[in-house]
């Protein structure tokens, strides 16, 4: 036999032979895996098809976010919220920009309400569609995430029609948002709602009451409510769960108190639970957008206060007030007077948590986000140690994790 | 009877008298509530400072006299007229009285003194030096931020009125406080400025008779001066204020020792602003230092160069120290050194160290800058800012301090053949002393920037300026006072006391000292004058730096300095309003 490095080209008798597994294997799914849709390496001990142990290990897509917020101005750190759930910018964009407000004390005019409902549920839309359609892919159902993934399409055409960019959209500003729907685009975003309902009429067709999907689902990444409670579980994978909590019904904020929706809760927690409430969900959304397209008046999108809003270009370009203002807006940044602020909206995958402090200057002094995605990450060994290796991967799709809010 | 009733009368009852002041000796009032104490006369702006109240003003300098005329400290104050207000730069405090200064009456006055003095102001923050540092932009923030009312256009004035040398001034952006025309009363003592026209005509101007504006205090009018109207013709355009950076450091020109700002950006310093030292300079500084800045920048020596004429070559640092060393060592106890009073006490001390202990020299030779002008408020005829420093350190080094005319007579004569010199500077023609330095079998010389001297050196050890290291000077009244490195040492420079401890260690000396704060700390204790300095505490770097505000957008959003420090320093940059 040949020992150290040397290499023997004569095989050995073993080689021949399979051998049964005496110890656990340890199989890495990830860093960069097709079923891992965030940048995220899961190490799982494996005895035989049965998960031993699995560690999520994260970081791959940390970028300093706290800290880079703390060195630009409340108004620069627009950009980075959009990285941080990147399916969703819209809901973290929205969700920085009250926080930011409710810090100063601010109220945005009634319309920013309803465009910022808008575009939130637009973005809630284009996250469930994702979470269902790829469930369905990886559970070998690939007609099913066409059909939501030609959904997302068009909801992200309508968003680049808003906001000018398909993904980064760093819509809104402090006191309301920078651009008022554009002509002629309300008729095009009720049709494209349409086509997005019979799309997700598909998915749901398709998938719902399928055989294989139903099996490898039901029953599969089970967590108690006591469990998810204990996680600090929000959102979808929280209301799977039985517990009936949604901020934008418990705490209402922007346009939610004048909308009729209803928040659907399941019962068993498990990967079908989370699959079909979002389907469900999808179809509150689609009323809710409706119902603001339906209420909205024309009026101003932003509160018309130079301390806080740029002012319009002709008055900086033409007077000296305009551009002192800008300058100092633009060079200092906006001053939120000091004091400190936990705000918190529901993005599409739970509690988007913002604890601010402001020091007076135009900077923040500490940006914290409480993105949902972490503490539902580390829910995930719970429902999956002592389960099948296979039960993993739609469960890891139903949590819809996202590197950039996890990891951040 | 009724003789007897009127005398029985009692007295019309009179005012009643004064309440006795509550602290006896100073006077007692409230500002929006919060109890003040301050001595009687105090003016109300600057009274209230103490309890953190901060009242706007432009026209008003606490080292000025009391003009009132932008009227933008109006408060209202119990004392006062019914439904007037006072200006508080002018009123004295008055015991029992409560001002107020965030009512609405007060807000409405601020907004309309704003709204008119932004009524004719030309649109030119984009292009204006002053933008970053500018009290129309801080106050319009605060105090206004409406839109203008303004139909039609603005008055038009002379927006670029040469004053003279140093100043020019843009007459649409002043707003008329007249500190300009104070300064130039009361301070530099050349009445050559002042208000001329009536309404929308009124300028600010040089008086017709003077013809042009002379005096080497008028540097002091661009930095008093509350808006962009007053304008350095040396800085404007160089820079935007926010991306320059500050040190705490003094002013070399003289041997007044002017506090000032070193204002830089890379390693290049873009202006000296003066810095409050009440002691020395109070707010100002001459012309003349302000300018200093420029040898900091220009001709610099930035590596050392060896031999002389056609042989001269650039080397490495550590091949200059082997050089001079190797050259040095044959001629130790023949070795001359030469120390000029424009280093600092540290580099002085480390010479005086390499002198006595490795060149075995028992005195030493005092080169300096050659005397100049002196005037009656600031600058000194002496051009060197250490010459005390110099003397108590060789006092204390046991070294006797010869003259310069000492040593040229001893190079004529040839009995000094070799010779050390720290720092370039002498108080002789340069082409004479270079004449006289050719005939030596040896000179090295450490010096910051290149001359006819550095040209006769056999070796030119490229040496760090004042503002590329800590550090001491003791000025002419016997005051100490510490700067601080804006930026590392330009091209291949280390400073004037490395190069000794280089030397020194090449010689065989050790001289234990990693830093300026190392030989200060090893050697100021036998320094009598020096040893209780507080040199760590003194002239610290995040001092805040009047009238700029950190902006947020430049250098990636970053405090001023960090790169050149290396220090981020992200906390603690208050920015209070400036004078």
């Amino acid at each position: 036999m040949a020992s150290g490095d040397e290499y023997d080209p004569t095989p050995s008798e073993d080689e021949l032979e399979a051998h049964l597994q005496t110890r656990n294997m340890v199989v890495n799914l990830g860093p960069s895996h097709p079923a891992t849709h965030g940048t995220v390496r899961l190490r799982i001990e494996l005895d035989g098809e049965t998960i031993v142990s699995m560690d999520p290990e994260i970081g791959f897509l940390h970028r300093g976010f706290q800290k880079s917020c703390e060195n630009v101005t409340w108004t620069q750190v627009l950009p980075y919220t959009d990285r941080l759930d990147y399916v969703a910018a819209l809901a973290n964009n929205f969700g920085y920009l009250t926080a930011v407000e409710t810090l100063m004390g601010v109220e945005i005019p009634e319309r920013a309400n309803y465009i910022r409902v808008i575009g939130a549920e637009l973005h809630r839309l284009a996250s469930h569609l994702t979470t269902a359609g790829a469930l369905g892919l990886e559970l070998g159902g690939f007609t099913a995430f066409l059909y939501a993934l030609e959904a997302r399409d068009l909801l992200t055409d309508r968003v680049t029609e808003l906001t000018g960019a398909r993904l980064t959209t760093s819509f809104g500003r402090i006191g309301g948002v920078n651009r008022d729907l554009p002509p002629g685009w309300v008729e095009k975003l009720i049709k494209t709602l349409d086509k997005v309902e019979a799309h997700a009429q598909e998915v749901d067709a398709l998938l719902t009451r399928n055989r294989i999907f139903t099996d490898r689902t039901r029953g599969t990444g089970v967590l108690t409510q006591a469990d998810a409670l204990d996680f600090g579980f929000t959102g979808p994978c929280l209301r799977a769960c039985g517990v009936d909590y949604d901020i934008r019904k418990a705490k209402p904020y922007w346009a939610y108190s004048k909308l009729k929706f209803n928040v659907p809760v399941g019962h068993n927690g498990d990967n079908f639970d989370r699959y079909y409430l979002r389907i469900l969900e999808i179809k509150e959304s689609l009323s809710m957008i409706r119902q603001c397209l339906a209420q909205m008046q024309p009026g101003p999108i932003m509160i018309d206060d130079w301390r806080i809003t740029l002012p319009p270009k002709e008055q900086v370009y033409s007077t000296i007030e305009g551009v002192i203002a800008h300058f100092k807006l633009v060079m200092e940044g906006v001053p939120v007077p000091p004091g400190e602020v936990y705000h918190s909206t529901e993005s599409p995958n739970g509690e988007l948590g913002w604890y601010l402090r402001s020091d007076g200057s135009g900077r923040p002094y500490k940006c914290h986000v409480r993105a949902p995605g972490f503490q539902i990450l580390s829910g995930l060994k719970r429902m999956t140690e002592g389960k099948m290796l296979a039960d993993l991967i739609p469960t890891f799709d139903t949590i819809n994790m996202i590197g950039g809010e996890v990891e951040q | 009877m009724s003789d007897e009733k009127k005398a029985e009368a009692p007295k019309p009852a009179g005012p009643p008298p004064p309440a006795p002041p509550k602290n006896p000796g100073m006077v007692t009032f409230t500002v929006d509530g919060k109890e003040v104490i301050a001595k009687p006369g105090t003016n109300m702006v600057e009274a209230v400072k103490q309890v953190g109240v901060e009242i706007p003003y432009y026209c008003y300098h606490p080292r000025l006299t009391i003009a009132a005329n932008c009227r933008m400290c109006l408060v209202e104050s119990s004392a006062a007229p019914p439904g007037k207000l006072v200006p508080a730069c002018q009123t004295a405090i008055g015991e029992g009285v409560a001002i107020k200064t965030t009512t609405q009456k007060v807000k409405d006055s601020q907004r309309s003194v704003m709204e008119f003095l932004l009524l004719n102001h030309p649109v030119d923050c984009s292009i204006c030096d002053q933008a970053g540092e500018c009290k129309l932009q801080d106050y319009y923030m605060r105090y206004d931020f409406k839109p203008s009312k303004l139909e039609g256009g603005k008055v038009l004035r002379n927006k670029r009125k040469v004053l003279g040398d140093t100043v020019v001034l843009d007459q649409e952006r002043c707003v008329l406080c007249t500190r300009c025309v104070r300064f130039m009363d009361e301070v530099a003592k050349a009445p050559q400025l002042g208000v001329f026209g009536r309404g929308s005509h009124e300028v600010v101007d040089v008086a017709p008779h003077v013809g042009k504006l002379d005096s080497n205090y008028s540097g002091n009018i661009v930095d008093i001066c509350p808006v962009g109207a007053l304008l350095n013709r040396d800085f404007r355009f160089r820079a935007r204020a926010w991306f320059l950076s500050a040190a705490p450091s003094v002013c070399t020109g003289c041997s007044r020792g002017c506090s000032t700002f070193t204002d830089f950006m890379g390693q290049d310093v873009y202006r000296f602003r003066p810095r409050e030292n009440e002691a020395i300079n109070k707010s100002w500084m001459c012309d003349q230092g302000r300018i200093s800045y420029k040898q900091l920048n220009q001709n610099r020596v930035l590596t050392s160069i060896l031999g002389r004429g056609a042989d001269a070559k650039d080397a490495l640092t550590a091949e200059a120290v082997k050089y001079a060393g190797m050259k040095m060592k044959p001629l130790v106890g023949g070795v001359a050194f030469m120390a000029s009073p424009v280093a600092s006490n540290e580099d002085l001390m480390a010479g005086f160290a390499f002198a006595r202990d490795v060149l075995k020299a028992k005195e030493v030779y005092v080169s300096g800058r050659p005397q100049g002008e002196a005037d009656f408020f600031l600058m000194q005829a002496d051009k060197n800012p250490n010459r005390k420093g110099l003397e108590w350190i060789a006092k204390a080094a046991g070294l006797t301090l010869r003259t310069f005319t000492d040593l040229t007579t001893a190079m004529d004569a040839g009995t000094i053949k070799a010779l050390y010199a720290m720092g370039a500077e002498v108080p002789e023609a340069e082409e004479v002393f270079a004449k006289r330095a050719e005939k030596l079998e040896l000179f090295v010389v450490s010096a910051t920037n290149t001359s006819k001297v550095t040209a006769a050196a056999h070796a030119v050890l490229a040496a760090a300026s004042h503002a590329e290291d800590e550090g001491t000077f003791t000025q002419e009244a016997g005051i100490t006072q510490r700067f601080r490195r804006a930026f590392p040492p330009k091209g291949a420079s280390q400073p004037h006391w490395k190069w000794a401890v280089d030397l020194a260690l090449e010689l065989g000396t050790e001289i234990k000292a990693m830093s300026s704060r190392d030989i200060f700390r090893s050697m100021a204790p036998s320094v009598p004058e020096l040893k209780d300095f507080a040199w760590d505490k003194l002239a610290p770097m995040n001092q805040t730096r009047p009238g700029i505000a950190t902006m947020a957008a430049g250098a990636d959003g970053r405090p001023p300095g960090w790169r050149e420090q290396g220090v981020p320093s992200m906390r603690g940059l208050n920015i209070p309003q400036g004078t």
